[in-house]
């Protein structure tokens, strides 16, 4: 977004002059929306960003919180969402880049990376252009720079046909004392590292922060190209330079290029900075204007006392990584750049860090009430067989194995729980323990566009179960929201109401939110928003990793038990759509007391041994949660509807279709039955044993006496996981 | 460091998975041209123990130190999956404690896995040397004759497209797989106590 004429009026009164055009440019780089989040700034500050295990919280690059007494993780999310809508390629990969390096900036190795794509209809030849792209890009940087892309989340809708949301998370580790928590001081030298600044991803904060224009190819020269093997040495170096304690203070160069990481850096302590543009390692050659705004990637600011410097230079010159020192801080707080001796720039890093905040007017739209009405009137009840396979077909539930066998989803043998297999990734710290993490991103666009309250309370939930289900504890969260513009008062209601209620329930559910990410402008070219998102990403403590839950049913002989209470709640499910080509109706409530209740005793259950698997039930409902145990296993499931424990249902899609929240299905040891009833009746805790793992290949519901459903276990196998495939590579 | 790797420290060497120059121009391509790999091949001179994982293999192979070629996967994608072998002919420091078609279950992670050799070279030589191959159904990327992995007819130097130290950990191994590739480990460790 250029400058608005008041804005360029306060950065007058700031300078108390007319500002050079390198002023101007750093400020529309610093100020868009992308880096300063001035429309969301008041908001924000509604997020629980506290706990025992919070380290650092939002502010810096990334937050790190205390898993183990010994072992820190780093975690962050982004997006790259209009980098990936106008070449899908380049800006996915290079959203891996960033948020790899944003775990750098604390010092911390990067042993995990995330993607939550919510892309268009995979028939739709533009969107399937951008999916197959947005993958190959995530796969051919992530796999190069050796780690693991080991989780994530995927949903294919009309709406993101033109702009698709790629959001993606990264996830480091460090021991406690290896952690960088120092500050730079005056004097310090800053030193730029890596990749050589070019013409690319000139001013691509200010591109990001507004709508895609009619011909998004005019905007190419915006987006950044990525280069893994420069990526890769950053690594390297960066964790040989903070094992040899050789800097004091490291930063990304992302958005807002050099101009954010200077003013950021010195306006969080209180310094200036005295800048030589012309000692930087270039390209081509280039103005001085286009060094200060280019987002050229897998480049990094490094701040190194002058006794370091040799040092600095051993490692850097053994891995071949180029290094520019440019200049040191001063403590006048004032960032004065020079070109060639002469001065191109000098403003005051406080004001030009941090924009006044804009309070932004916030209106519900009419069609916010598409979310409020109940359902009196269901369609008949279709044919049960038939609308699981419709459920079984989409793509939104079908096994995601095209995309994640593109990714090397076990470099650095950490992976304990492979995609797949569970409800969330299991890594190892490899430190001679059994302890490790669990790592989830979960996002309903549907639910949010229906509900944004409730839709993003929701996402915060089943991020919450998904952790829960492998049988780790959660410790905390980041959120990605991704809305539309917010200049406009019924987008910007989506926003607000999104973060009220990811605020809402981690609150409730007592995971801190450590940091985020706001993604604004997420619209077409003819100003629709898309589905405004939530997407959480949680990290969970594992004390055991041989002991973690899988959630394939595993042993003919052991029962199947649904937890949690089952509602009436079809609103904004994926059975309504699929079936009925309905996106309406009140979503699933969010119920927080159930879920920490629920949660406490699946956790309890799987240490004592008495589950054999464990899966969380969301999209598709019950049914689909059997058919995934079933299929993931290769093996049968009968069970009996009448048995499940509901209230207020009417009707058998509803329980068997109902997203409910709160839920989980396990397998019982059968050794293990009556003390699994019992530990239920104790902690008070809903349950109904359903149905019992089959010695067949058959998937049967019943009601009662009355066979419902009798599907052929391998005819659902083939479907569920060849489906994504034909429908990207155009088979069907 | 690759800037300064002696042949005289190391009883056997493992060239090991990754992309070495970010795969540019062809993977293995760069790498088979820098300086620590023309000692590969006074190493093979001196008889040392080679073993090429994934990445390795495909430097193995662009070095000429192992005959055929890898070429893009079949639908020319990266594919991450599990998969089973069994090996012919074992022979050799890696592969001294495996017996004649064993199973070994490992997972591959490549982009550029496809092995290529003339039929010609394949009856000649490769017959006589120790295989590996992807069992029925598991064939990841259109490897000719299945292949997984070939050795030297000595079998001293052996390149291979799956992971075996990703699968020589039982907690490693997702359902219906066995983490049994540290065999390869335990045979060279066997073989170098003990001659092969």
């Amino acid at each position: 977004m250029p400058l608005t004429s008041e804005e360029v009026k306060e950065i007058r009164k700031i300078l108390g002059r007319e500002p050079t055009t390198e002023e101007l440019a750093m400020f529309e780089a610093q100020w868009s929306e992308h880096c300063s989040y001035k429309s969301s700034k008041l908001l924000l500050k509604f997020l629980p960003t506290k706990g025992k295990h919070v380290i650092i919280g939002p502010g810096r690059d990334a937050p790190a919180v205390k898993v183990f007494k010994d072992w820190i993780v780093v975690f962050k999310i982004e997006s790259h969402n209009h980098p990936s809508a106008v070449d899908p390629y380049n800006g996915a990969a290079t959203g891996i880049g960033g948020i790899v390096r944003d775990i750098l900036s604390l010092g911390a190795k990067p042993v995990a990376l995330l993607d939550m794509l919510y892309m268009g209809n995979t028939r739709n030849p533009h969107a399937n252009w951008l999916i197959r792209g947005i993958v190959k890009g995530i796969s051919d940087y992530g796999n190069r720079i050796g780690i693991p892309t080991v989780a994530g989340d995927t949903w294919f809708d009309e709406v993101f046909n033109v702009q698709p949301l790629v959001n993606v998370a990264c996830v480091g580790i460090a021991k406690s004392n290896d952690i960088i928590l120092s500050s730079p001081q005056p004097g310090d030298l800053i030193i730029l590292m890596g990749n050589a600044t070019g013409r690319d991803g000139l001013l691509g904060s200010s591109f990001a922060s507004k709508p895609l224009s009619e011909d998004v190819d005019k905007d190419i020269g915006a987006v950044q190209v990525g280069d893994p093997l420069t990526e890769k040495l950053l690594i390297d170096a960066i964790q040989i330079l903070v094992a040899k304690k050789a800097v004091r203070y490291i930063k990304d160069l992302g958005g807002g290029g050099l101009t954010t990481a200077l003013c950021e850096t010195a306006a969080d302590h209180g310094l200036g900075a005295v800048i030589n543009l012309e000692k930087l390692h270039t390209r081509q050659h280039l103005t001085p204007l286009e060094i200060l705004v280019s987002e050229s990637q897998e480049r990094m600011l490094i701040v190194v006392d002058e006794s370091k410097l040799e040092l600095v230079d051993e490692v850097l010159s053994k891995l071949d990584v180029q290094y520019s020192v440019i200049g040191y801080f001063t403590n006048d707080g004032l960032i004065k750049i020079f070109y060639n001796g002469a001065k191109v720039a000098e403003v005051p890093s406080k004001e030009l860090a941090k924009p006044r905040p804009i309070r932004r007017a916030s209106i519900p739209p009419l069609e916010a009430l598409k979310g409020l009405k109940p359902f009196y009137q269901l369609p008949p009840e279709p044919d049960y067989r038939e609308a699981i396979i419709k459920l079984i077909s989409s793509p939104n539930i079908a096994s995601k194995r095209w995309i994640y066998e593109q990714y090397d989803h076990e470099v650095g043998v950490r992976t304990v729980v492979k995609p797949g297999f569970g409800d969330a990734a299991v890594l190892r710290f490899l430190d001679n323990s059994l302890r490790g993490i669990a790592v989830k991103g979960d996002a309903n666009p549907r639910y949010t566009a229906l509900d944004p309250f409730n839709g993003a309370a929701n996402a915060v939930g089943e991020c919450f179960r998904n952790l829960v289900a492998v049988g780790s504890k959660p410790i905390a969260i980041v959120d990605e929201l991704n809305a539309g513009n917010p200049e406009k008062p019924d987008h910007f209601w989506y926003f607000e109401m999104m973060l009220k209620g990811v605020a809402w329930m981690a609150e409730e559910l007592r995971v801190p939110v450590v940091g985020g990410k706001v993604s604004f402008y997420n619209e077409d070219h003819m100003g629709r928003q898309i589905k405004p998102t939530t997407t959480i990403v949680g990290v969970g403590r594992v004390e055991d990793v041989s002991r973690v839950m899988t959630m394939e049913f595993k042993e003919h002989s052991s029962l199947v038990a649904i937890v949690g209470v089952t509602y009436p709640e079809l609103g904004g499910s994926e059975y309504l759509y699929r079936v009925f080509g309905l996106e309406e109706g009140e979503i699933p409530k969010p119920r927080p007391a159930s879920e920490l209740r629920n949660a406490k005793f699946i956790r309890r259950v799987i240490r004592l041994g008495y589950a054999k698997a464990v899966h969380d039930i969301s999209l598709g409902g019950l049914a689909i949660a059997l058919i995934e145990m079933a299929v993931a296993g290769r093996i049968g499931v009968e069970v009996d509807i009448s048995k499940v424990y509901t209230r207020g249902v009417q009707r058998l899609d509803e329980v068997i279709f109902s997203e409910t929240q709160a839920r989980y299905v396990v397998e019982i040891d059968s050794r293990y039955v009556d003390d699994f009833k019992h530990l239920a009746e104790r902690m008070g805790v809903n349950i109904s044993i359903i149905g019992r793992v089959a010695d067949s290949n058959q998937i049967v519901f019943s009601f009662g006496p009355n066979n419902l459903v009798n599907l052929d276990l391998f005819t659902v196998v083939d479907i569920y996981n060849s489906i994504l495939e034909k429908e990207v590579e155009g088979e069907v | 460091m690759y800037k300064d790797f002696s042949l005289n420290d190391w009883d056997a060497l493992i060239i090991p998975g990754g992309f070495s120059y970010g795969d540019w121009l062809r993977a293995g391509a760069i790498a088979a041209r820098t300086q620590a790999i023309e000692k590969l091949k006074d190493a093979k001179d001196m008889h040392i123990p080679i073993l090429g994982i994934c990445n390795g293999f495909q430097i193995l192979v662009e070095g000429e130190l192992l005959p055929g070629a890898l070429l893009p996967n079949e639908n020319s994608k990266f594919v991450c999956r599990w998969i089973k072998t069994y090996v012919e002919k074992p022979r050799g420091p890696w592969l001294s404690l495996v017996e004649e078609k064993q199973e070994i279950d490992m997972p591959v992670a490549h982009a550029e896995g496809r092995y290529y050799v003339d039929e010609e070279t394949y009856r000649s030589s490769l017959l006589k040397s120790p295989i590996v191959r992807y069992a029925p159904g598991h064939n990841p990327n259109g490897s000719i004759y299945d292949i997984a992995g070939v050795g030297s007819e000595d079998g001293l130097i052996l390149g291979l497209m799956p992971h075996p130290e990703r699968s020589s950990e039982d907690i490693l191994a997702p359902r219906g797989f066995r983490a049994n590739g540290k065999i390869l480990f335990e045979s060279l460790a066997h073989s170098l106590k003990k001659g092969w």
